[in-house]
């Protein structure tokens, strides 16, 4: 294929965009003309990108009552009212989370977290015991009710050993495979009555998805521009990972990158700022 | 009749061990005045229950005010992490006098709306599969069935008896003493507006037998019947308005002024260690003793700084990286 740089809709070359960027653009592909429940930090930039590219009908809500959200400027957390500006309803969030979500109108949800396991299960809680922690994380906040009655969800999450472990040290997020209580012992999540669950893992490294069957997480594709393999994931994975469906990654267009420096994050609160001279080639 | 109290007289109708809650989105219209005044006044051992925590709760357990959180969610966004919270529970309340148990976002709230509607729990579909229903992670265990502001339980869980049979969670409702919030305009007759997204302040308000409202500026009865529907407070909900100018700062008060992120960057500085932040409560809290004194120190050419364009609610000119 031709590469022409003047052509938006062509594609980057190595060396010319971050791993963020290849997240937030892996992750955006994913969106689709429906209700997204957005969080803070990269997920917001991912749901603008989509709303900017292939999914212009998206209608982006917050937990904290925002509803088809179109910032001017990038939000620092979903109350700030750059998110709430030049929007059409304010709702509670008993409504955003009690209402919206139970009846099944929020189609994905996007979560981060400290750590994930092969069923997708999420931890923003502590690391360590949860008694006597080593460290506090902020908490569950709404991620534990999105990750239970969104639709489906995306995870977006750095990629190594600490970040893809065997175990969670707390479960905060329910995935394919998660507990019931009092038995404290892992269930199918259909078992508990619930819908949804994880559709995808989108890391530092690449596109997890999970197997229709055994709900285990396998690499999808991995961001071959950047330098990154299918063996390295494996190395980065703190439980046995299948790689062998694994293909390179689509690297950013060059539209998706002017979108996330220029339009969506131009101050770099979320997205560092690309400089070729740092980037490993 | 008026409910128009200073910050002093309203602050005193919270007692020692209440439970209270707070109004805003972590680091938005958060009633940090109030926060100060209950520091100057060197309450103990309250009960926190609010649903997004964030930069006042961090204050309150930095500065020693709190004994107990439920909430889902304790953190400064984009500013940092909530150092204070995090140290209390790392620590242990053998060490720190601080006792945390964790709620979702929607448990929390739920609990809120069960308070305002004056039912004993409302029931649930969220929760499942999640370790927020292990038992053995029920940090409050101890104490439930002896602290009346506590349930008995945290959740139980029951087969819907009316339709398909599926599994609820039910949650309790909180039982809050004084619930603070903190809006753009009130009258003396107790009517509360607020500007822009007005996140759960109206149901925070209807969950507590005693609601203070800091407002940026007192307006008349008749003014606020100019728009109603922006009006989320009658009167009897009301028991105190106090007039706070800047009663938010640091938060982000919508159509006022913007997040203060100078001011945030000294704070989280100093809130790495209970030294330092020690040292940080006295110089910014005790000693300014009043609101005036803390605006004083913080001085006119940031107050300028920090001004909201009245339009969009924010102020898009403002260096935010500092």
């Amino acid at each position: 294929m031709i590469m022409d740089n003047n052509n938006k809709k062509d594609y980057a070359k190595q060396g010319e965009y971050l791993r963020q960027e290849m997240m937030a653009v892996s992750a955006a592909r994913l969106l689709r003309n429906e209700m997204v429940l957005v969080g803070f930090g990269l997920p917001m930039i991912v749901a603008i990108l989509a709303k900017y590219t292939n999914a212009p009908e998206l209608i982006m809500m917050t937990e904290a009552g925002v509803y088809n959200a179109k910032p001017e400027h990038t939000p620092l957390c979903v109350a700030d009212c750059r998110f709430s500006y030049k929007t059409s309803w304010y709702g509670t969030p008993v409504e955003l989370l009690g209402a919206v979500l139970p009846t099944r109108r929020a189609d994905l949800a996007m979560l981060g977290g400290a750590q994930v396991d092969k069923y997708g299960n999420l931890n923003s809680t502590c690391i360590g015991n949860y008694l006597k922690p080593k460290k506090r994380l902020p908490g569950s906040g709404g991620a534990c009710d999105f990750a239970a009655l969104a639709n489906r969800f995306l995870i977006i999450i750095e990629h190594d050993k600490r970040h893809f472990v065997d175990t969670v040290d707390y479960l905060t997020s329910p995935g394919w495979v998660c507990k019931k209580f009092p038995e404290n012992k892992m269930v199918r999540r259909e078992s508990l009555g619930m819908w949804g669950g994880p559709e995808a893992a989108i890391s530092t490294m690449g596109v997890m998805k999970f197997h229709p069957e055994t709900k285990e997480m396998y690499v999808e594709s991995y961001y071959a521009d950047l330098g990154v393999h299918a063996e390295e994931i494996k190395n980065n994975t703190g439980f046995d990972i299948d790689v062998s469906r694994a293909k390179p990654a689509i690297p950013p267009t060059y539209e998706e990158l002017d979108l996330i420096r220029n339009k969506i994050d131009p101050e770099h609160f979320i997205v560092p700022k690309f400089d070729a001279s740092k980037v490993a080639r | 009749m008026t409910k128009i109290k200073t910050i002093q007289e309203a602050v005193k109708l919270i007692k020692d061990g209440d439970q209270i809650l707070t109004g805003g989105w972590t680091v938005i219209r958060r009633p940090m005045a109030a926060a100060h005044e209950i520091i100057r006044q060197g309450k103990k051992n309250l009960h926190i229950v609010c649903g997004t925590a964030g930069t006042d709760t961090d204050l309150l357990v930095g500065a020693g005010c709190l004994a107990i959180g439920e909430q889902a969610y304790v953190g400064s966004e984009k500013f940092g992490p909530a150092y204070n919270f995090q140290r209390a529970v790392a620590e242990g309340p053998e060490v720190s006098g601080f006792t945390y148990d964790d709620n979702s976002l929607l448990f929390a709230w739920l609990r809120i709306q069960a308070a305002a509607m004056g039912v004993p729990f409302l029931p649930t579909t969220s929760l499942l599969g999640s370790d927020i229903l292990n038992p053995e992670y029920d940090t409050l265990k101890d104490m439930r069935g002896k602290n009346p502001k506590l349930a008995k339980k945290k959740y139980v869980t029951m087969k819907d008896p009316f339709f398909e049979g599926r599994e609820v969670i039910l949650v309790p409702a909180i039982k809050p003493d004084v619930a603070i919030i903190h809006a753009q305009e009130g009258s003396k007759d107790g009517t509360i507006c607020i500007k822009n997204c007005p996140f759960g302040d109206r149901i925070v308000a209807m969950s507590a037998p005693v609601t203070i409202v800091t407002v940026e500026k007192i307006v008349s009865n008749e003014e606020m019947t100019k728009h109603t529907a922006e009006n989320i407070l009658p009167g009897m909900y009301v028991t105190a308005v106090v007039e706070m100018p800047y009663g938010a700062h640091p938060t982000q008060m919508p159509h006022y002024y913007d997040n203060d992120p100078w001011f945030y960057k000294e704070y989280q500085a100093n809130a790495k260690s209970k030294d330092t932040f020690t040292k940080f409560v006295k110089e910014w809290i005790l000693d300014t003793k009043d609101h005036q004194g803390y605006l004083a120190k913080l001085g006119e050419g940031r107050l300028q700084a920090i001004k909201a364009d009245p339009v969009c609610g924010y102020n898009p000119t403002m260096e935010r990286k500092v």
